[in-house]
């Protein structure tokens, strides 16, 4: 289990490690499995080329299950994140890398626990295609 | 004329409710993170999880807002078989804004869930491309057989029209 974060590893301006991840077809076939989401956008090559799209859509909330999993591999298994958003700002695709990087930008402390909130953003080759952030409790 | 017309308005404050046939399970908390590549152990070694202060291996965060196994529907023309809300808007294409998600407790693979949906609001705007857009906003509100909200996600669509789409058709 990782050792517990103190107050300097989670003040403001603290970077969260970052995160890549490939989306190929085979994970987003896979999430698509997982989740019974069967929507051609994210696994048709066919469908998507009568759309004149390059290649399936990665489904959204892939975004934020990697934006999760950078905050929970960081702050380790005893931090629950109670708030997450964010908002898309360009398509994904079947191939692309994504790079999950964030920054805490508050840390309080309320009745022993610590309640801090990060900025996230998510780039696929230096392009923005997701911002947003997150709330965490963590043991005080 | 707009977008957003009166029979459209009337739809804001529609719900729908869906129970899942079974428990959520392991296998498919598992399943989950494995097409995620995310390796935490807390979502397949109960020891691990029971030390981290849990009753066993609980779900990652956003696992029970994109399931859609209690869905019973049949897949539309577009392969979705998730809840749809199938709104009388012609001409547009519909496409996710983004999420807001709140997190109350974390679920458990014997958790039988049951989803809210509620829209709770559509909006017109214009659009950066010149024409105008609605803008959905909708909730999905999951709770556990002991009738206790685990997760709450709202999500953001927009549907829209520009005036250079208009001219291409």
């Amino acid at each position: 289990m990782p050792p517990a974060l103190n107050a300097a590893d989670l003040r403001p301006g603290v970077q969260v490690p970052v995160l890549e991840r490939k989306l190929d077809l085979v994970r987003m076939i896979a999430y698509a499995g997982a989740t019974w989401d069967w929507a051609r956008l994210h696994y048709d090559p066919a469908y998507v080329a009568e759309r004149k799209l390059p290649a399936p859509v990665i489904d959204g909330q892939m975004l934020g299950a990697l934006l999760s999993e950078a905050l929970l591999d960081w702050l380790g298994p005893r931090a629950f994140i109670f708030k997450l958003n964010f908002r898309l700002r360009a398509m994904v695709f079947a191939g692309d890398t994504v790079r999950c990087e964030g920054q805490v930008t508050a840390l309080a402390t309320a009745a022993e626990q610590r309640l801090l909130t990060v900025a996230q953003r998510i780039y696929v080759s230096g392009r923005v295609v997701a911002d947003g952030g997150a709330c965490v409790r963590l043991p005080g | 004329m707009g977008l957003l017309t009166g029979e459209l308005k009337q739809w804001v404050g529609r719900e729908f409710n869906y129970i899942a046939p079974e428990e959520i399970g392991r296998a498919s908390i598992r399943y989950f993170a494995l097409a995620m590549g995310d390796d935490n152990r807390l979502y397949v070694d109960d020891e691990y999880a029971r030390a981290a202060g849990y009753p066993g291996v609980i779900a990652p965060p956003t696992f029970i807002c994109e399931t859609n196994q209690y869905a019973h529907r049949q897949p539309n023309a577009d392969g979705y078989i998730g809840h749809s809300w199938d709104l009388p808007i012609s001409g547009c294409r519909m496409i996710r804004g983004g999420h807001e998600y709140e997190f109350f407790q974390p679920v458990r693979s014997e958790d039988r869930i049951t989803v809210n949906w509620r829209l709770v609001d559509i909006s017109e705007h214009g659009s950066s491309r010149g024409g105008t857009m609605l803008i959905v906003i909708a909730t999905a509100s999951f709770s556990n057989q002991d009738a206790r909200e685990q997760s709450r996600d709202a999500h953001l669509s927009a549907a829209g029209q520009s005036s250079a789409e208009r001219r291409n058709r």
